[in-house]
């Protein structure tokens, strides 16, 4: 079976799993609700819009050109947004005809299932893998630099570890963006997953003056709010309710801030790496009078920015790193089936 | 909520006012006096002035539902929080007006935060009260004070320099500034720190140390195992600060134990201080002169209050249970009468614990952690 044939089973497999139609959905809507605190909404939203099910030949193609061959690969999964289970499967698969995948111990179930419904031989699940015993090959691992790290201090030296680090999400708003529309597509950038994932925008940079910006923040919220209702925020753990507190309070004291029942937007006059929010649909808005300034304000970051939101993919062009992967507002968390979602070097 | 727009004039007489009431409550802590008035008055004023002046702590009272005319307990006030100082002005006056500007230390890419102050008389007065009552009330002449850190001149505006040398002014000998601040350029000078100490063995006579941890873990890195560097009978040691990266990290008790060897001191000798940019008030451990205060205690002055909060609601904690610490400051009249740190801390008999700093939320998903990405330090003293 050649590797983009592989490819396309497992997204068939995953197609299979959320479809409406399916025998298990049911349950693993509640099981994935459970395990990854989104509500019931949040994890539908997640199969229904965000799983990768309809990649073209050529994006597959480009997928299966991004994998390295290796006569084995290990796939050691964090607990990240659940629908990303189904990239790494793939790009391990395309990488080599002998899987194995140790999911989250968190949030193992849609990868869980995934190989499960895959029943594909080369592809196995390995819950107890040790990274120590890899032999030979990659060990593809997903997970905050710490977690890497360490894999990499336990891998054997004939192993190659090829590292998926945690992320932000950037999106810049133009000048020639409306803004109603520009927001409204924000939100359905922020509340999928509820902002766990590294595509979804923590930042919002708006071409213009601290009006524009107000406005745009103002308008956000209102998408927020309105879409908050479709899809409510899931459960939001104790010390991120104490991070999400104070940081409101300092950016009610240094700009302007609109809180939601399900989120919280704030607009501040200057960009500062502080004032970074924290998960769970919190956004900071700031206006930068040009691209340059918007370079500018998140050159301390950059190194982590993995996604980048713009109303225009030429401006985006010249003011996103190199890395980043570029998408249009409302389509961050819609990455194409292409290769990793991180950009930035993994070894 | 009323809304009032005070003149600069009427602004400054205000702020001057202020200031005279906190310092009647120093005044009153020299004299051995009770306190001139009820703290829960003063600080409320401070907050009602402060909701006047400054737009930003007038926006937070109504975020939490407080009206400032109406605060009659310290405890409802709403505090600013550190993150506060580093993305913002937090002061009732304009830049021209700054007598002196504090800045925390920088992060890897966060930004440095600012305190500000109209005049930072009233907090000379107050540190130095509450600095001598720890740390030099026994004294009864000028001691060498040694200083393990940067001249004013190098580092002029971190408050804790300042208020070294403040220290060094008032209960040291007039010597040249290099025979004080034994940090110069990154680098202990530990010839000047040898000769200082072994002049004052012949007399004898006490000397005042002064540092941050991470200098102290530097100098004993640089002593190694011998210890040629006992101080004289009566010595003491004020140390203070977290690591921030600057040094191997040593825990606090063995920190001390290692300092008490290397000085030939007393562990009770040694005296932990506790304070940060966003204050102009400092607390003590009060083992040096109470001998039944325990290492770890930090007492606070009657112009200071810390008390833990819920990080979420930020309403007080059960006396004896961990919660951030909110700092009510009567001295920080122009800037911050309430401040939220990001250290967690328990109220306990003498004063409260430091328990070092609230994480951040941890990472969760691929979405980076603010701490990770900041790789952030707390706000104490720069």
């Amino acid at each position: 079976m050649s590797a983009e044939a592989a490819v396309l089973r497992i997204v068939s497999a995953a197609r299979r799993l959320a479809s409406v139609a399916g025998p298990s959905r049911e349950a693993l809507v509640s099981e994935l609700a459970l395990s990854t605190g989104l509500s019931r909404e949040g994890v539908e939203l997640g199969l229904a819009r965000h799983l990768e099910l309809d990649p073209s030949p050529e994006e597959v193609a480009a997928l299966v050109a991004s994998a390295t061959p290796a006569s084995a690969v290990a796939v050691v999964l964090s607990a990240n947004v659940f629908v990303g289970a189904l990239r790494a499967i793939a790009l391990a698969r395309a990488a080599s005809p002998h899987v194995r995948v140790r999911p989250s111990r968190r949030e193992p179930v849609f990868a869980r299932a995934l190989v499960t419904e895959l029943s594909d031989p080369s592809v196995v699940l390995e819950e107890a893998l040790e990274v120590a015993e890899v032999r030979e090959g990659e060990l593809h691992v997903y997970g905050h630099d710490a977690t890497i790290s360490e894999i990499r201090g336990k891998a054997r030296p004939e192993v190659c570890v090829r590292g998926h680090g945690s992320g932000l999400g950037v999106a810049w708003v133009t000048r020639a963006a409306p803004l109603e529309s520009s927001a409204i597509a924000l939100a359905e950038d922020v509340v999928p997953f509820d902002q766990q994932g590294c595509l979804s925008p923590r930042v919002v940079l708006v071409e213009g003056d601290a009006a524009r910006a107000r406005a745009l923040g103002e308008a956000l919220h209102h998408a927020l709010a309105e879409l908050g209702r479709r899809v409510p925020r899931g459960e939001v753990p104790i010390d991120v309710r104490a991070s999400a507190s104070m940081w409101a309070a300092s950016l009610t004291y240094a700009g302007e801030v609109f809180a939601g029942e399900d989120h919280v937007v704030a607009v501040a006059d200057e960009a500062a790496p502080a004032a970074l929010p924290p998960t769970h649909r919190h956004v900071l808005v700031v206006p930068a009078r040009d691209a340059a300034a918007a370079s500018a304000a998140f050159a301390p970051v950059a190194r982590a920015l993995v996604a980048f939101g713009c109303d225009d993919d030429d401006a985006a062009r010249s003011v996103a790193p190199a890395w980043s992967r570029r998408s249009p507002l409302g389509a961050m968390q819609r990455p194409r089936l292409d290769g990793p979602v991180d950009r930035r070097d993994p070894r | 909520m009323r809304e009032v727009v005070l003149t600069p004039a009427e602004r400054t007489a205000a702020s001057e006012a202020l200031h005279a009431r906190a310092r009647a409550f120093v005044e009153a802590f020299e004299a051995f006096a009770a306190p001139p008035e009820s703290f829960d008055a003063l600080a409320c004023d401070v907050a009602r002035f402060q909701a006047e002046a400054s737009p930003g702590f007038a926006r937070l009272c109504r975020a939490r539902g407080k009206d400032p005319a109406q605060l009659r307990r310290a405890e409802d006030i709403p505090p600013v929080p550190t993150d506060a100082f580093k993305l913002t002005r937090v002061a009732t006056f304009p830049p021209e007006e700054a007598g002196i500007v504090f800045r925390t230390s920088g992060t890897t890419i966060g930004a440095r935060g600012e305190h500000a102050m109209r005049t930072a008389e009233t907090y000379d007065r107050a540190a130095l009260a509450f600095g001598r009552h720890w740390l030099a009330r026994d004294l009864d002449k000028r001691v060498p004070v040694l200083v393990l850190g940067p001249s004013p001149e190098e580092l002029p505006d971190s408050s804790l320099v300042h208020m070294c040398a403040s220290f060094a002014q008032a209960f040291g000998r007039r010597v040249a500034p290099e025979a004080t601040y034994l940090v110069k350029d990154g680098v202990i000078d530990l010839g000047a720190f040898d000769e200082r100490v072994s002049r004052a063995i012949v007399e004898p006579v006490p000397v005042l140390v002064l540092g941050t941890s991470f200098a102290f873990v530097h100098f004993l890195d640089a002593v190694g195992d011998e210890v040629p560097f006992a101080l004289p009978p009566g010595s003491r040691v004020m140390q203070t600060g977290g690591y921030k990266g600057k040094s191997r990290e040593v825990p606090a008790a063995e920190l001390r134990r290692s300092l008490a060897t290397a000085f030939g001191i007393e562990e009770r000798a040694i005296v932990s201080e506790y304070g940060m940019t966003e204050l102009s008030s400092q607390f003590y451990e009060r083992t040096l002169f109470d001998e039944d205060a325990r290492h770890g205690v930090h007492a606070e002055p009657p112009w200071a209050r810390v008390v833990p909060v819920d990080p979420v609601t930020l309403v007080p904690v059960p006396d004896g249970e961990i919660g951030l610490a909110k700092i009510l400051d009567l001295v920080n009249v122009d800037s911050a009468v309430a401040v939220l740190a990001q250290d967690r801390v328990r109220r306990v008999p003498g004063g409260f614990e430091l328990l070092g700093r609230a994480p951040g939320a941890p990472p969760r998903g691929c979405s980076i952690a603010i701490d990770e990405l900041l790789g952030r330090s707390g706000g104490a003293e720069a």
